[in-house]
């Protein structure tokens, strides 16, 4: 691999597998631990939740765990700064599964959101949040002005973003297509606007908002919301409040210090719909209490604070952008999973990242995760800052 | 590393040091915001599980929730014209939640109680108690299936009396046209432990009902349906209050087979209390018309629960009801195997259509004597007469001027000797010998006299009936060996097709396709000419042409002079007919095996004769089987 002398930057990036003797010693232990703590409480948490009624869950989400691993150790292996000169490939590749989903993919409750592919059933929706990430940071790194981004800054971002929206939205899975605006909205804002884009911007999406309860959603998704603003009024009980009731008795009934392992009755009894899934959350609360909770939480914040240090310590901006759209992704997906058992939001399909059952999301978020540690590990791999 | 990606890395711009600070306040305030909006989750749990907890405990522990799975209606099994075969009646169940009745004396009262009015024993209802004990606390239990409306009502009048007991409704099978196509249908029953575990992701849970033979077994993922559930609030002692949440349950698809029920009705009837098969096939598609094992499984009756005698009864049938004969038995194909030895012949040179042989009634080859199944012999013989006459000799003579090995390969081009490729269990292969797989499995060299048993159809020649039908399809259209195909398509219950199925071409035979021809004039004179052996599946106004086949059993034990009636069943010879028509433009092929049925001319070709009539719309008029 010939080193090019006349090229402006003279440390390129690192070819693969000759490794920087800084690069192990730059190794992101501390999130690595973070991760694996959570994926202790997550895989406890799944075995009660399933082991009576299907063990199968545990073995595979075991199996997403050593792939996941596997794939933190292949995002190590190159510098991240590739990902930016990639990024067209990486977005087209994840529209294209979109799209792939939404004409082939199998119907599954009137949804088109999975490609099947004989051992494992892909969910596009869940790299391209990752994809998504990655080609706003790249954009954003090359847009950075002093005085804030204008309104016509945000046309390509906002394009960039509609497009899986809509794909998304089109399964129809709502909760994920929002997130990709929750993602933009949290990257954006972190790039800085200017003042007047600022109001422009949230006034639009006030109007946007009210025109797309009014005209957009599907009834499900509506009766979502209302049902949402009164669960315990008759007609909404039978609707889907029920859900939300049941998974507040869980986390109640777990009181200061929780029911025990394996003792969640509410659990057990197969009165929490998806408890493998979206509903992870209640169980942990459940048997583990508040106290339990609040441990969970508190790793995540961990993980989560931990990843915005990252941001810092990053060499280059498109780094930086790259954290921050990470951690927004990671945060958000959390944030609206455990507000939503705890009765504070709609429900939405959105699994509790690392902890939830499934292979799609593990294994995007482990990806996420490790280009975070690879920022980490090559902080220290570039010249003096310019100028 | 390419130069290209160089570039766009090194364009990306750095951090600048002016800029940190800004960076640094702006994390602050991202830092800042994670925490306040996590403040706010740990504030609801605070209300939740502290300041409400004994509130929620106290609901968790009162239990007043009770989830019930909705069993979804199985899809429905169709016949090509839209004729239901099988579909679902409702049935009622008892159910008990024992640990609705809060003491054990009690439990034992209603248990007592629901003996009396069930009609049962004691005993009966205590051995479906016998696992409660390893499920979760108050999961319910089915204590009698399937409850006529009498006892429903017995029951639904002393419910207050009973609390934990409910009555579940549930679809079950109904078969409206009766046990027609069993082996091919298949059935359900309660899923096994085995079972369970395999697919425990798939949502089945202890109760389930499960296909356990032919298409309820093969498409079982698209039958099923999708559970629903129900959701209810119950009082302390486990009465309905009021219903939470329904999730309505999704039922399965509907599967239109490719099967005419009318013809298969005709050619179960025609085999009734023979054992044997009938299969019948689209000429032009491979589509089946007719795949019907006799004696049939008596389906209808293993809804629910299959009592045990019956089971026992089945299982020593000598006529033997489990196989499904089309398929899954194979047997030589005797002398309809001739048409492949005829087509080898042609087209390997060793005959042409003109060639004539001399039968005496016997050929001899070294010490053996090789007899023709007409004494007397036939005398100067056509190849033409040969088929129509059904001749050893002069296939004899075919077969040992070709070899055992060049007849293997046209039998394996026709489709005989390997699977068909269709989609049911345990489907024979059949055999065509050869000189290698004697060598192979037997370690002993090919010895010529038994190429010429292999000529005719017999000796270590296996076929199945379907494999013969495949055989005479791919003769009657010009060479072209299909795949069978029963189902047409998948259809959800609103209609729209899941999955559509499509004739499938395996290959075509070996050999010049013209030689079809020549055979084709023999086998309208096996069913037309004046000795003909298949003279009793002529048709009025429909020219039929076919090959008779009889298949020694005792071998040279068989003494050749009784009468069949004389012969013990089990020696008799087995018999086969298979055939085509109209003869000019064929549209159905049939094949018939009756298993020690005796000629094929006297006892396969009348019944294949009744399933033509039928397929034509013609009146058996000269019936003489009735």
């Amino acid at each position: 691999m010939p080193q090019k002398h006349d090229l402006p930057d003279p440390t390129p990036p690192q070819p693969l597998f000759r490794f920087d003797r800084r690069l192990l010693a730059n190794f992101d232990w501390v999130m690595l631990l973070a991760v694996l703590l959570i994926a202790t409480c997550g895989l406890l948490n799944l075995y009660s939740a399933t082991s009576h009624s299907n063990p199968g869950f545990f073995y595979r989400q075991i199996a997403y765990y050593i792939a996941g691993l596997g794939l933190i150790g292949g995002m190590l292996c190159f510098d991240y700064r590739r990902l930016a000169a990639y990024h067209h490939l990486i977005y087209l590749g994840m529209l294209a599964l979109l799209a792939a989903a939404l004409w082939f993919g199998a119907s599954v409750a009137n949804t088109q959101r999975w490609i099947r592919l004989g051992f494992f059933n892909l969910q596009p929706s869940e790299p391209a949040k990752l994809a998504l990430v990655i080609s706003l940071a790249n954009y954003y790194a090359r847009h950075d002005t002093a005085e804030g981004l204008g309104l016509r800054d945000l046309i390509t971002p906002g394009l960039l973003t509609f497009i899986p929206f809509f794909l998304i939205y089109k399964q129809p899975d709502l909760g994920t297509g929002l997130l990709l605006l929750a993602i933009f909205a949290s990257m954006t804002l972190f790039a800085k606007l200017r003042l007047r884009t600022f109001a422009v911007l949230t006034s639009a999406s006030a109007i946007g908002a009210y025109l797309g309860y009014k005209f957009l959603l599907k009834p499900y998704q509506l009766a979502r919301i209302t049902t949402f603003l009164n669960p315990d009024a008759p007609e909404n009980r039978a609707a889907g409040g029920y859900h939300i009731i049941q998974s507040k008795i869980a986390i109640g009934s777990g009181m200061k210090f929780g029911k025990g392992f394996g003792n969640g009755t509410q659990v057990h009894l197969d009165f929490l719909p998806e408890r493998h899934t979206d509903f992870a959350f209640s169980v942990w609360a459940e048997e583990w209490g508040f106290v339990g909770s609040l441990v969970l939480l508190g790793l995540y914040v961990f993980l989560l604070l931990w990843g915005l240090n990252t941001a810092i310590q990053a060499r280059d901006k498109f780094g930086v952008l790259l954290a921050i759209g990470i951690v927004s992704l990671i945060f958000w997906q959390a944030w609206i999973n455990v507000a939503m058992v705890l009765g504070l939001t709609p429900v939405v399909g959105m699994p509790l990242p690392l902890f939830s059952y499934g292979g799609s999301s593990l294994l995007t978020t482990l990806a996420g995760i490790g280009i975070l540690m690879n920022i980490r590990m090559r902080r220290f791999q570039s010249l003096p800052r310019h100028q | 590393m390419k130069k290209s990606v160089l570039r766009v890395i090194s364009q990306i711009p750095k951090v600048d040091e002016a800029e940190l600070p800004s960076l640094k306040k702006r994390l602050d305030i991202v830092t800042a915001v994670v925490l306040c909006m996590v403040g706010i989750l740990v504030l609801r749990l605070w209300h939740l599980q502290i300041y409400m907890g004994a509130d929620y405990r106290q609901q968790s522990e009162r239990n007043r929730t009770r989830v019930l799975a909705l069993p979804a209606p199985r899809g429905n099994i169709l016949d090509r014209n839209g004729r239901l075969l099988v579909t679902n009646r409702p049935s009622f169940n008892v159910v008990w939640t024992r640990d609705d009745a809060p003491s054990t004396e009690e439990q034992e009262a209603i248990r007592r109680r629901l003996a009396t009015l069930l009609g049962v024993d004691l005993s009966t209802i205590l051995e479906r108690c016998s696992l409660i004990d390893e499920l979760p606390k108050y999961t319910p239990i089915t204590l009698a299936e399937d409850i006529d409306w009498p006892t429903l009502a017995r029951i639904e009048n002393r419910r207050f009396a009973l609390p934990g007991i409910r009555i579940e409704a549930r679809p079950i099978r109904r078969y409206p046209e009766g046990d027609i196509a069993s082996h091919l249908l298949g059935y359900i029953g309660a899923i096994n432990k085995q079972e369970l575990r395999q697919r425990r992701d798939k949502g089945y849970t202890r109760n389930d009902l499960i296909g356990k033979m032919g298409i309820e077994r093969i498409f079982e993922d698209y039958l099923r349906g999708e559970k629903g559930r129900r959701y209810l609030e119950v009082d302390a002692r486990g009465y309905e209050q009021q219903v939470l949440a329904v999730r309505e349950p999704l039922p399965g698809d509907d599967i239109t087979l490719t099967i005419d029920a009318e013809l298969q009705h005709t050619a179960e009837q025609a085999l009734a209390g023979k054992a044997g098969a009938v299969v019948a096939m689209e000429v032009q598609t491979g589509r089946l018309l007719v795949l019907a094992s006799s004696p049939p499984l008596p389906i209808s009756r293993f809804v629910g629960r299959i009592p045990p005698a019956l089971w026992q009864s089945l299982r020593n049938d000598p006529l033997r009801p489990f196989p499904n004969k089309a398929i899954q038995d194979h047997y030589p194909p005797g002398s309809t195997y001739k048409i492949i030895t005829a087509m080898a012949g042609l087209s390997e040179g060793v005959i042409t259509p003109e060639t004539v042989f001399y039968c005496s009634g016997s050929l001899k080859l070294g010490d053996t004597r090789f007899g023709c199944w007409k004494r007397g012999g036939h005398g100067a013989v056509s190849l033409r007469r040969a088929l129509a006459e059904s001749c050893d000799v002069y296939f004899y003579l075919v077969g040992q001027k070709l070899g055992v090995d060049r007849l293997a390969a046209y039998a394996r081009s026709f489709g005989l000797g390997q699977r068909s490729g269709i989609e049911l269990e345990y489907e024979s292969a059949g055999l065509v010998p050869t000189t290698d797989w004697k060598r192979r499995t037997q370690r002993e060299p090919w010895q010529e006299g038994e190429t010429l048993t292999v000529a005719i159809g017999q000796g270590f020649n296996l076929a199945t009936p379907l494999q013969v039908c495949m055989m005479t399809v791919a003769t009657a259209n010009g060479g072209t060996v299909y795949r069978p195909q029963f189902v047409e398509r998948i259809t959800k219950p609103d209609g729209t097709v899941v999955r559509r199925f499509a004739p499938k071409p395996l290959g075509t035979v070996k050999g010049d396709r013209r030689f079809l021809r020549v055979i084709h004039k023999g086998l309208v004179a096996a069913v037309n000419a004046r000795h003909a052996t298949g003279a009793l599946a002529r048709l009025d106004g429909i020219t039929v042409a076919g090959k008779t086949g009889t298949t020694q059993v005792a071998g040279k034990n068989r003494i050749r002079s009784r009468k069949n009636d004389d012969i013990p069943y089990r020696l008799r010879d087995h018999a086969w007919f298979t055939c085509y028509a109209p003869a000019e433009r064929p549209e159905i092929a049939v094949t018939v095996l009756v298993e020690h049925g005796g000629h094929g001319g006297s006892a396969a070709a009348p019944i294949a004769r009744k399933v033509l009539a039928r397929y034509f719309g013609i009146q058996p008029s000269t019936d003489n089987d009735k």
